[in-house]
């Protein structure tokens, strides 16, 4: 595989989270990582920042490996560095989501919110049990609102509307 | 999951702290799932709901734990960095709203801790014989320079209002480990994983309930344990109790009034046989 350094990829991440540069690559963040105990280090965060700081775009992109990152912060609380470093993952996955290349629970989930206004709409049967619990009804947001903003910022232009949509992640009751 | 908030409703009301519902809100959105996706709509999604408090002086209380991380990011992310503002007033501004400083949002298992005293005066039943797993998750206690509340790697915060209940708080192992939930759009057997190495431990440290404080742990928990038994071939049953229906319990609610049958896994059993519930 040919490695292509891509500086300008680099000088973006940095223009989100400049704490990038501060790395200085002691693997604290791989120490600490669940992810990456499970996965004997296939997942390491350490090697993804590598990544960012060398430019390495399209390895970042074409490889899901970032995903992985469950986003549990214990990396960013340990860091002596003080590397953001799930927000420059989420820079990073920003990046894939733009060149096409978004999962398909998280591209459900944000049609979702498109859409309803919400991730998990209030469905009748959750609007019933409400009732039944003594709970008043519950307006939510008018879901015109939501989508006029989130149009207006390109956000539709973002997901994949070709693919199905039936995201049962967690049957929530 | 009504009976999360049911319960909340109650707690707070016994502790004659007024709630109300936070009209026309949307999604927080969740601190996951949707800045991956797009980090300034995730940023203009929360300030939108922010502002919709700002004016009438209230503060935020949430029972999520992503919710309370989103909304305190957004007020710190946009407080620090005035350009970022400006751009989402402008994106806010094509829905005539605007978001001008910051709106104090606080997780109810901090309204429940600060309220500490008056709750112990309010228990009528004792919650013992409960030996219950706290599960802290992550967006609970971090990153901790933006939650600023407990001790991100010794909290004693949840711990403190479990005993308080007279319920035990156990100690194990991967206490502070992520539930594993976030993975379940990634990769379902890696959530799996992360949630047998915790349950095994909460087992092996001799507890006979979990309390968590985030309905996505909650569900993680409670409707996921099935699946760690289907791969692992383990029997693991152990109810989950969101920490407004412990509290409630105390207080003493009873299983239907608080909806526990609506539970994946049933507590019900367990609470009548250690007489916290009628068995009625």
């Amino acid at each position: 595989m040919t490695l292509t350094i891509d500086y300008d990829f680099r000088k973006q991440i940095r223009s989100y989270n400049a704490s990038l540069d501060y790395c200085f690559q002691c693997s604290t963040c791989t120490g600490i990582c669940p992810v990456a105990q499970l996965t004997n280090g296939d997942f390491n965060p350490r090697k993804l920042i590598e990544a960012s700081l060398l430019g390495l775009k399209d390895m970042l992109i074409e490889e899901p490996k970032v995903w992985y990152c469950l986003t549990c912060q214990k990396c960013v609380e340990l860091c002596p560095q003080k590397v953001e470093l799930t927000e420059i993952f989420d820079v990073i996955k920003n990046y894939c989501v733009k060149e096409g290349k978004i999962p398909e629970a998280f591209n459900s989930q944000a049609i979702s919110v498109l859409e309803t206004g919400v991730a998990l709409p209030f469905s009748d049967p959750i609007m019933k049990r409400r009732r039944q619990l003594g709970l008043e009804d519950y307006k939510t947001v008018d879901p015109k609102e939501i989508k006029t903003l989130l149009k207006s910022i390109g956000f539709d232009k973002l997901l994949r509307f070709d693919t199905p949509t039936t995201d049962k992640k967690e049957g929530g009751k | 999951m009504p009976f999360i908030e049911s319960s909340a409703k109650k707690v707070f009301e016994k502790l004659d702290i007024k709630m109300t519902n936070m009209e026309n809100a949307s999604c927080c959105p969740d601190p996951t799932g949707f800045p991956a996706v797009d980090q300034t709509a995730w940023l203009t999604l929360g300030a939108r709901n922010l502002s919709l408090v700002e004016n009438k002086k209230d503060d935020i209380i949430s029972l999520c734990s992503g919710c309370v991380e989103t909304l305190k990011m957004v007020n710190h992310t946009l407080g620090e960095d005035p350009a970022k503002m400006e751009e989402v007033n402008n994106n806010l501004a094509k829905i005539d709203k605007k978001l001008n400083g910051k709106v104090v949002v606080k997780h109810a298992g901090q309204l429940l801790y600060e309220n500490l005293d008056v709750l112990k005066s309010k228990i009528v039943k004792s919650l013992k014989g409960l030996k219950v797993a706290v599960h802290y998750g992550c967006h609970f206690l971090s990153p901790s320079e933006i939650i600023q509340w407990d001790n991100p790697f010794e909290p004693t915060t949840v711990d403190e209002i479990v005993r308080a209940l007279g319920a035990e708080s156990l100690d194990y192992d991967s206490r502070l480990q992520c539930c594993g939930n976030p993975l379940l759009k990634t990769d379902k057997d890696l959530a799996y994983d992360l949630l047998y190495k915790k349950l095994s431990d909460m087992k092996n440290a001799g507890i006979n309930c979990i309390t968590v404080v985030c309905p996505s742990c909650f569900l993680q928990f409670d409707y996921q344990q099935r699946a760690v038994n289907k791969k692992y071939g383990t029997e693991f049953k152990f109810p989950v109790l969101y920490l407004t229906e412990l509290v409630a319990l105390a207080l003493g609610f009873n299983d239907k009034e608080l909806g526990l049958k609506f539970h994946g896994i049933k507590p019900k059993k367990m609470l009548q046989e250690l007489n916290i519930i009628s068995n009625e």
